[in-house]
């Protein structure tokens, strides 16, 4: 475990070194936040409620996609790409570590950060704002939300760390890559609620694990879930994630098998 | 004297894809990818002994990464067997990986924008060192190195040799009992490739560490290596002593001249033979006995401005032992 945690300290101090970097992944972010926020600001306009959400709902949700951005879509996805493509993954492949363990450490570091970075900019929002958000003053809501996102987190990290294997196989994974992180911000709702879309894609993006990244945990926060229902989403979202893990542990042993250490 | 590597007829096939030429070979492997299977490592067979340091020899692509590869745990052999310190190295098993060092020239384990030192402690926790040991490893290692000072500056601020000074003081905390170096001078001015070799000598003789190692550098394989084993196209050609290597192989020097103004080539002729001759310079094989009387002669005779002697190429001695085999 000690090497974890050493691991986890090294990639906080590193990512803490590349400032220029980590500044502008939050101006990006920040940009992001700032035009949904403004989007929704106008689109709410003089009513009270949009798609079920209160105005201070909607704007909370929106708020709150900023830190789940930052907790669950993170990753590490295409360093792995480079290093596998590299080569430069043999230097932890001959070292006694479990490189699951590993990333993962390096991946909460870098949550870590921007966890941080994201709840320091939503409180310039919300005081730039004036307020006007939706704060639920129930712990259990919240402890519900932190399990939910932890697990969200994990099933993130899981699905990309499989995505990124096929670097393994072929030299030309960064294109899939690149298209499963688009596509699941859409699907997730990192851009809006889900319920903006029709009835029939609700239902199909209902049986994948998408909505489970963003949109689960924020309705949770948000008290819009019953708990017999949140109950079984989280059970969901835990199926999810066992599978998750199964298909990148899976993916990560035959890859190992096919590598061809890459490079001199 | 107990076996560290023991290999037997070890072979790795790569099967890569094959394109023809062109835009439309492009749009061809698209929908009909075909693949070739190339041999890299041919049926090798070899014995390390504890404590042994032995130079692994053969011209690019030759098979020795590969080899290394396969020895310390990365690649899986499509057939054959290998025993490292006791184990099936691809099983890549902790126990082994724990004695275990694999340093590659052109690569790096260090954090680039951390001080080495950060990697170092990372590698404590991962080796499981204990601190008393930890602190008496890294003492040894940063006074054979000479580090102590470049320890605490951002890796990416360290030229080549102090980088590969803190690369081998990363892979070597653990103490390992078999490493495997693949080009550790390349790329290295010639003081620092010396400090490098220095400690892989000293290294061997105060730990009895097993070291194969893969090198271009002559330098490295005739200070370091007594025994060396010769791979040509994954086929093992010669495993034995470098000495008895060099007197058959490379029975000659190379003396390179520049000259300060004309001379008459032909008078070249009788110092050595000649392998190229014109624009103020001259390069001539001279057998190892005649080398200094040689040498002598072109500084006497002619307007020589600079002058080097050279041992013959790695790869030229691999060549002629291909041919003789």
């Amino acid at each position: 475990m000690r090497k974890y945690l050493t691991a986890y300290s090294i990639a906080l101090q590193e990512t803490l070194q590349r400032r220029s970097t980590l500044l502008m992944d939050r101006l990006g972010g920040f940009a992001i936040v700032l035009s949904l926020y403004s989007f929704w600001n106008v689109l709410l306009g003089d009513k009270t409620s949009f798609l079920g959400y209160t105005r201070p709902e909607m704007l909370t949700y929106v708020l709150i996609i900023n830190v789940l951005r930052s907790f669950v879509f993170t990753g590490r996805g295409w360093l792995l790409v480079g290093e596998i493509s590299s080569g430069r993954i043999s230097s932890y492949l001959v070292r006694p570590l479990n490189y699951h363990g590993y990333a993962l450490a390096l991946d909460l570091a870098q949550k870590t950060v921007h966890v941080a970075s994201a709840f320091l900019e939503i409180g310039v929002l919300v005081l730039a704002a004036r307020g006007g958000v939706f704060v639920p003053r129930d712990p259990a809501a919240w402890a519900l939300f932190a399990l939910a996102a932890a697990m969200a987190s994990l099933i993130f990290f899981f699905m990309e760390f499989a995505v990124s294997t096929l670097a393994f196989w072929t030299s030309e994974s960064g294109g899939p890559l690149f298209c499963f992180e688009l596509f699941l911000q859409f699907a997730a709702g990192a851009f809006f609620p889900l319920d903006v879309l029709p009835e029939s894609l609700r239902r199909l993006l209902a049986a994948t694990p998408f909505p489970y990244m963003v949109y689960f945990p924020a309705r949770v926060l948000l008290q819009k879930v019953s708990p017999p229902e949140a109950m079984r989403l989280l059970a969901a979202e835990a199926g999810w994630l066992a599978l998750a893990a199964a298909v990148a542990i899976g993916a990560w042993s035959r890859g190992l098998r096919s590598y061809a250490a890459e490079g001199g | 004297m107990a076996i560290a590597l023991n290999v037997k007829d070890l072979s790795k096939d790569y099967r890569s894809p094959v394109k023809e030429p062109g835009l439309w070979g492009g749009v061809k492997a698209l929908f009909d990818r075909r693949y070739k299977d190339t041999r890299a490592v041919d049926a090798v067979s070899f014995q390390v002994a504890e404590g042994e340091l032995v130079g692994f020899l053969g011209a690019n692509g030759a098979g020795k990464t590969t080899t290394l590869k396969m020895l310390a745990g990365l690649l899986t052999p499509t057939s054959g067997s290998a025993l490292a310190l006791g184990h099936v190295p691809w099983r890549r098993e902790a126990a082994f990986q724990r004695r275990l060092a694999l340093v590659m020239g052109q690569r790096t384990q260090l954090w680039w924008e951390l001080p080495a030192y950060e990697t170092l402690r990372l590698n404590q926790s991962i080796y499981e060192i204990p601190e008393a040991e930890f602190r008496r490893s890294l003492d040894e290692l940063v006074d054979l190195l000479d580090l102590r000072e470049h320890l605490s500056v951002p890796v990416k601020k360290l030229s080549l040799g102090e980088r590969m000074r803190a690369e081998l003081a990363a892979a070597l905390l653990h103490r390992p009992k078999l490493l495997l170096l693949d080009e550790p001078t390349i790329g290295l001015d010639v003081v620092m490739q010396k400090k490098v070799r220095e400690f892989v000598r000293e290294y061997n003789r105060r730990t009895g560490a097993a070291i194969l190692l893969t090198s271009h550098n002559m330098t490295d394989v005739v200070e370091l290596c007594r025994r060396v084993i010769v791979i040509d196209r994954g086929r093992l050609l010669y495993d034995g002593a470098l000495d008895a290597l060099v007197a058959r192989y490379a029975d000659h020097k190379i003396l390179r001249a520049r000259f300060t103004g004309p001379i008459d080539t032909s008078l070249l002729a009788a110092l050595g033979t000649v392998t190229s001759a014109g624009d103020g310079r001259a390069s001539l094989q001279v057998p190892r006995e005649r080398v200094a009387a040689s040498a002598a002669a072109l500084l006497r005779d002619f307007p020589v401005g600079d002058l080097d002697v050279e041992e013959v190429d790695i790869d030229d001695i691999v060549r002629r032992l291909f041919q003789g085999a």
